[in-house]
């Protein structure tokens, strides 16, 4: 393998059509007749529907057809995740219809879709509609919905729990681990629910070809091929291969993409019914309430420590908000995506979580970059800085003290948990060294001092988080509860010209997968980048896929590729040999050329393909051809990890924060293309902030979200964040090809209780021993705590 | 959202409700009221158009005057619709004689809102409020010293 573009900081070739505002999105394609669709969305959390009446819409002009739940209400959405009760019971699944008629259970639950000839028309249409709802009371604290007498958001599941969980040790040990400890930090916290705002709004066009008899929908989605699945053998049972599925280029998803949502299986029914396409764009309103939102966990955790600063338990009782309905991935998160992150990178060795997931008359909760990774990394690090000032140690050296030791997963085992994981590689010593040589540590504190000692308030904040990524080893989620596999798909077509047309499953919505898969491709092959075409998002054109999430598409996309490009080289030594007369395993294959060992015989990469299309002089027995499709399933996960170290000013007159520093020394593996990965820190890294300090929906007594617009939602902007410093170490991936582990959530996984932490030390350094600020830590916040 | 105002006004307890219990009055002091159709006693059809700032719509719906206590309270009960949302309010009334000529007339209550009313912002919606109560008072106060 060549080292000409791996490595290398090559610019993006997507960005030319990006920057150039030439990017072709879901809403950009127009197909000849299409009609518009508006959905009407209940104003209210919860109600019953008295009655519908659509008849003057239906007269109006321009209207094509309405539908409402009378019509398509027996078909609904799946969960893609089973978790069952402690007690072996499966868990509640109630339905999630694609349009509602008995009653409404959040705002914005979908009930009448209007397609008509534009979309004002169908807005005006859908505005004549008369809904009689009898308004019920709402609940959308998870740990309220629980309680006896609170509303119960479908009137089969009691208590509003979907189920309950456990992962660990058994409970006595861990309660006897606690009884042990000389000092044990007991911290209480919302992990507060945020909206995830992908920069593109969904969209959806479905389109019915009847001379065919063919589907085509283009989604803004994060995995096609998932969503072609789940639509037909889940949700309208319509035949796979007469079903299309298109992602073209999306702006953005940031997990809120993965989802199979209603609308999507809409518009493809009313597309065959009105026997034109059916076009839904949802407005930045609807986004709001309907695009899953992430976190909202309300939890209540305790670190028991020895004598020595050393952590004998961890012990959590935690209640997940999911919303009204289970979204795809949404009971997979708060459990097989967050219980099994609590050991953290420690040597913890009693760990309990109990774990409720409750319905609530909210916008379901699913991933959001990150997904239950931030929440265990926000749960273990805010102990870990809360405990050191507890105990008036420092933390830097209270984790020095609990890391688990270097480990390269080749010479040495990979680390068990008591969490079920088993970790592959790590050198968590190594990126909190370099992380405090950058800060410079000493010279800090001394400043810190001096500002107390002046009034101002200075703080650090520490996060040495890991995450699970490279989503995931089939045989380990199937029996998980997982209704998928999660391996993934790469195929590569060598043209008989040489050039290349790879084939990927994985899904490109901003992470650079045109530009990073060609470096890769390109330096196996020894060609240059522009013969290298990197194509994903289409059903009918890759074989198949799992889509991009959960920091997944090199580790499993691109080692599916690499399975594919030694089955290339295999065979085009085979060719070699035959044309340049001698063994197969004299064959030797670098820079783009089969050279007899030890020879100066050789023949370019172009000639092999050429011959491998127009097979005259070519061996016997082989096919030809040079076209290989590889299916990749991980053997475990991969543990990205790193050190993130905040540094922040907070006003005592205001309470206002300002992030002065903010490091990250980061350990992804092996790095392809380092701009690319610094891009995907840097939005990470402002996405946790953004949560830490600014981001949050909140909801009124009735179940309102009363900041569902830019006007009050408030997302981070340049002037929030300082110049990021970045740095990395390599511990490459012991389990796959490339020794990758995956970039895309560590900036946002590692962040937010940094900056949490730094504020909480600021505080501490002026005598206010306050333990916990609720996210975000607006002025008024983090004022009132310091009163 | 709350809902509380005080003013006083130069004018006697029995002429301020005679006022307040004359439809078309009340629709003229009401700030975006631009009428009250008499639908059965103490039961109003109210159509309504409100714009400040980002928060324009016209409403239509129903103001209940209930609990009538002559000259003393009532409570007004508003369930109104429109297209960014539905507003449902409960505004207790009182007036309060200071002297012969003057009369202390205050309110409380809440409004629910619902819809794009609601995400838009209480904290936008807060100052709409103010502004609309004040307006409240200062159309009655003309409509006194024309009436005077």
């Amino acid at each position: 393998m060549s080292n000409k573009f791996i490595g290398k900081s090559v610019k993006r070739t997507e960005d030319k059509r990006f920057i150039t505002g030439k990017g072709r999105y879901t809403d950009d394609i127009n197909l000849p007749g299409m009609t518009h669709a508006y959905i009407l969305r209940s104003p209210y959390a919860h109600a019953r529907i008295k009655s519908i009446d659509t008849s003057a819409a239906a007269a109006m002009q321009g209207v094509v057809t309405i539908m409402t739940g009378d019509e398509v209400g027996h078909y609904g959405v799946p969960c893609g995740w089973q978790v069952n009760f402690k007690n072996g019971d499966t868990m509640k699944e109630p339905p999630h219809p694609l349009l509602v008629k008995d009653k409404v259970r959040h705002v914005g639950d979908a009930v009448v879709m209007v397609v008509a000839e534009s979309r004002e028309i169908a807005q005006d249409a859908a505005e004549a509609i008369i809904i009689n709802y009898e308004v019920l009371p709402a609940v959308t604290d998870a740990s309220k919905a629980v309680e006896a007498g609170a509303p119960l958001v479908h009137d089969d599941v009691p208590n509003n729990i979907c189920f309950d969980w456990e992962i660990g040790n058994p409970k006595a040990e861990v309660d006897e681990a606690m009884a042990s400890a000389a000092h044990i930090t007991t911290l209480e916290f919302v992990n507060q629910r945020v909206s995830p705002n992908a920069m593109e709004p969904r969209s959806y066009i479905g389109h019915y070809d009847g001379v065919y008899d063919k589907y085509t929908l283009y989604t803004s989605t994060q995995n096609p091929h998932l969503i072609r699945l789940l639509m037909c053998a889940f949700v309208l049972g319509l035949p796979e291969h007469k079903v299309r599925v298109v992602g073209p280029d999306v702006g953005g998803g940031f997990g809120s993409k993965i989802y199979h949502y209603t609308e999507e299986a809409l518009v493809t029914l009313a597309a065959k019914k009105t026997g034109r396409p059916v076009k839904w764009t949802e407005t930045r309103s609807e986004a709001f309430l309907t695009d899953a939102h992430g976190r909202d966990h309300v939890t209540k955790a305790e670190m028991g420590f020895d004598g020595d600063g050393k952590i004998v338990g961890l012990r959590i009782k935690t209640f997940a908000n999911l919303g009204a309905y289970l979204s795809t991935f949404s009971t997979a998160v708060p459990t097989y995506l967050h219980g099994t992150l609590l050991q953290g990178v420690y040597t913890t060795p009693k760990i309990h979580l109990e774990m409720t997931c409750v319905f609530t008359n909210t916008t379901a909760v699913d991933a959001y970059r990150g997904a239950g990774r931030p929440e265990a990394t926000y749960l273990l690090e805010r102990l870990l800085d809360l405990s050191a000032l507890e105990m008036g140690v420092d933390p830097t050296e209270l984790r020095l003290k609990n890391f688990i030791p270097a480990f390269d997963g080749i010479t040495q085992p990979g680390y068990q948990t008591n969490v079920a994981l088993q970790y592959d590689s790590g050198n968590y010593h190594g990126v909190l060294q370099r992380g405090l040589e950058m800060l410079g540590y000493e010279d800090f504190r001394k400043a810190q001092n001096e500002a107390a000692a002046s009034g101002k308030l200075l703080g650090v904040g520490f996060s040495t988080y890991i995450e699970a990524c490279g989503i995931a080893p089939s045989a380990v989620v199937g029996s998980l509860g997982a209704r998928a596999g999660l391996y993934e798909v790469g195929q590569v077509r060598v043209q008989p010209t040489g050039k290349v047309s790879v084939f990927t499953g994985a899904h490109s919505h901003g992470q650079g997968h045109e530009t990073t898969f060609a470096q890769v491709v390109a330096d196996r092959l020894g060609i240059p980048m522009e013969d290298v075409d990197i194509i994903h998002g289409d059903s009918d054109t890759v074989a198949f896929g799992m889509g991009t999430y959960g920091s997944r598409s090199l580790a499993v996309g691109g080692s599916a590729i690499m399975k594919s490009l030694d089955k290339i080289i295999e065979k085009g030594a085979k060719i070699a040999a035959h044309k340049l007369e001698c063994s197969p395993d004299d064959i030797e294959f670098a820079d783009g050329k089969f050279t007899v060992k030890g020879t100066d015989k050789s023949l370019g990469f172009g000639d092999i393909a050429l011959t491998a299309y127009v097979p005259h002089v070519y061996p016997a027995n082989l096919e030809p051809g040079l076209d290989f499709s590889s299916f990749y399933d991980p053997t475990n996960f991969t543990y990205p990890f790193g050190c993130h170290i905040a540094v922040v000013e907070v006003d005592k007159e205001t309470g206002a924060t300002k992030v002065k520093r903010f490091i990250a020394v980061d350990d992804v593996g092996n790095v392809i293309n380092p701009m690319i990965v610094d891009g995907q820190i840097h939005g990470g890294v402002a996405q946790g902030i953004g949560q830490a300090l600014l981001e949050g929906v909140e909801f009124d007594g009735n179940g309102q979200i009363i900041n569902g617009s830019y006007m009050d939602y408030a997302m981070p902007r340049a002037d929030d964040l300082p110049m990021f410093e970045l740095d990395r170490q390599v511990t490459p991936c012991p389990h796959n090809p490339l020794g990758v582990k995956g970039a895309g959530e560590a900036g946002c996984i590692g962040s937010t209780p940094a900056v949490v932490n730094a504020v909480i030390d600021a505080l501490w350094s002026a005598g206010h021993q306050v333990k916990d600020i609720r996210m975000p830590l607006t002025p008024e916040r983090v004022w009132s705590a310091m009163q | 959202m709350e809902l509380t105002g005080t003013h006083t006004l130069n004018a006697s307890a029995e002429t301020i409700w005679a006022m307040l219990m004359n439809p078309d009055t009340l629709a003229k002091v009401t700030p975006g009221i631009s009428r009250l159709e008499l639908e059965s006693e103490g039961v109003y059809k109210a159509i309504a158009e409100v714009k400040i700032g980002p928060v324009a719509g016209k409403f239509e719906g129903k103001a209940e005057v209930a609990n009538a206590v002559a000259p003393q309270s009532f409570t007004l009960r508003v369930v109104q619709n429109s297209k960014i949302g539905n507003v449902n309010a409960d505004i207790n009334m009182m007036l309060k004689p200071l002297s012969d000529s003057q009369t202390e007339l205050s309110f409380d209550g809440k409004a629910d809102m619902s819809g794009l009313l609601a995400r838009t912002g209480n904290r936008v919606m807060s100052g709409v409020a103010s502004t609309l109560t004040k307006q409240f008072f200062k159309n009655f106060e003309d409509e006194l010293s024309t009436a005077g």
